[in-house]
């Protein structure tokens, strides 16, 4: 069993050879070809690849700052909130909603909550102006339909 | 300019960088050749494979930072390349060949530069139907005698990963040529 495990293959036994070969003189000129092939990959690199290549470090700077404004903003926002005034409205507003769950319709008078309706209705309707209302409804009218109307 | 840190060092002044690049090809362009050729088996493919290698050697010479040897980097990208390659080029052929290997077998029946006898083109039969990865350190440790250290640095496996896999490399390769061999014997 171990023999069986450590025996060699074989085929590792016979020499090494290479089988493959290359055309003649392959070598010879490989420098000028690849240096060759070098400056035609630089000159059709595509033009949207030499922009990018050219936006590269403005892009890159761009993006540095982004990243340093939002790791400076982040902080500055989270300890020393901005807009006060928002919480204290939603404070406030927090407080009335609350207040406003906690009435009890049984301690209003049916008359006066009536009145309070109407109260309100009546202030929401806006004043008309007499000569406002009068040019409203004679536009559109000849001066003749005028005068037999006002005649009427 | 024989040196890899004098050719690194010429790389990095503009009026030197060209030529030191030409130095850098002279010197590797053998090995990294038939390095290259052992994954891929087709000469004109070596070629493509060889002349992007290089390019993309050109453009990342910059972003080298010696933290491994030259020759450990560039032996990296060309193995990067021949994958990458083989994976494009398997992709293409898949709805026409049965499996995987089939197209390396093809590739290697269809090179003109092949001039290995009927057990030398058995051996390599036998090495392209292995996993990829196996295939990769057969190679590497059977012709082109690379240290499991350095090879671990190239293809980023652990040296006892690595050793596992050629030792089940061998095994497969062992089985292959048995298997097929009476076929070739007179």
């Amino acid at each position: 069993m171990y023999e069986e495990e450590n025996r060699q293959p074989e085929f590792l036994k016979r020499p090494k050879t290479n089988p493959f070969r290359t055309p003649d003189h392959y070598f010879d000129s490989l420098e000028d070809r690849i240096m060759g092939g070098i400056e035609h990959a630089g000159k059709t690199k595509s033009p949207s690849a030499r922009i990018i290549q050219l936006l590269k470090p403005a892009l890159g700077l761009a993006a540095s700052f982004t990243l340093v404004y939002l790791l400076v903003q982040y902080p500055i926002n989270q300890f020393f909130p901005k807009n006060t005034n928002q919480s204290v409205v939603s404070a406030a507003t927090t407080l009335y909603l609350n207040d406003d769950s906690t009435l009890n319709f049984s301690f209003i008078d049916e008359n006066s909550l009536v009145n309070a309706i109407f109260s309100d209705e009546a202030t929401n309707i806006p004043e008309i102006n007499q000569d406002e209302m009068l040019a409203y409804l004679s536009s559109g009218m000849n001066d003749l339909e005028i005068y037999s109307e006002i005649q009427n | 300019m024989t040196n890899d840190q004098q050719i690194l060092d010429s790389l990095k002044d503009p009026s030197t960088r060209e030529l030191a690049f030409r130095h850098l090809i002279s010197k590797y362009k053998e090995r990294l050749y038939w390095h290259i050729r052992k994954i891929v088996l087709n000469h004109d493919d070596t070629d493509d494979v060889l002349q992007n290698t290089f390019i993309k050697i050109w453009n990342g010479i910059d972003s080298f930072r010696a933290e491994s040897s030259l020759f450990t980097w560039l032996y990296r990208i060309a193995t990067n390349e021949s994958i990458t390659f083989l994976n494009q080029r398997k992709r293409k052929m898949m709805s026409s060949l049965n499996g995987e290997n089939d197209y390396l077998i093809e590739n290697l029946e269809s090179d003109a530069y092949f001039d290995g006898d009927a057990w030398q083109m058995l051996l390599q039969k036998a090495i392209a139907v292995l996993p990829e990865k196996q295939r990769l350190v057969f190679n590497m440790k059977y012709f082109e005698e690379i240290k499991y250290e350095e090879m671990s640095v190239i293809l980023g496996t652990s040296v006892g990963a690595l050793k596992a896999s050629y030792h089940h490399a061998v095994k497969k390769v062992e089985e292959y040529v048995k298997t097929h061999e009476t076929r070739i014997e007179p």
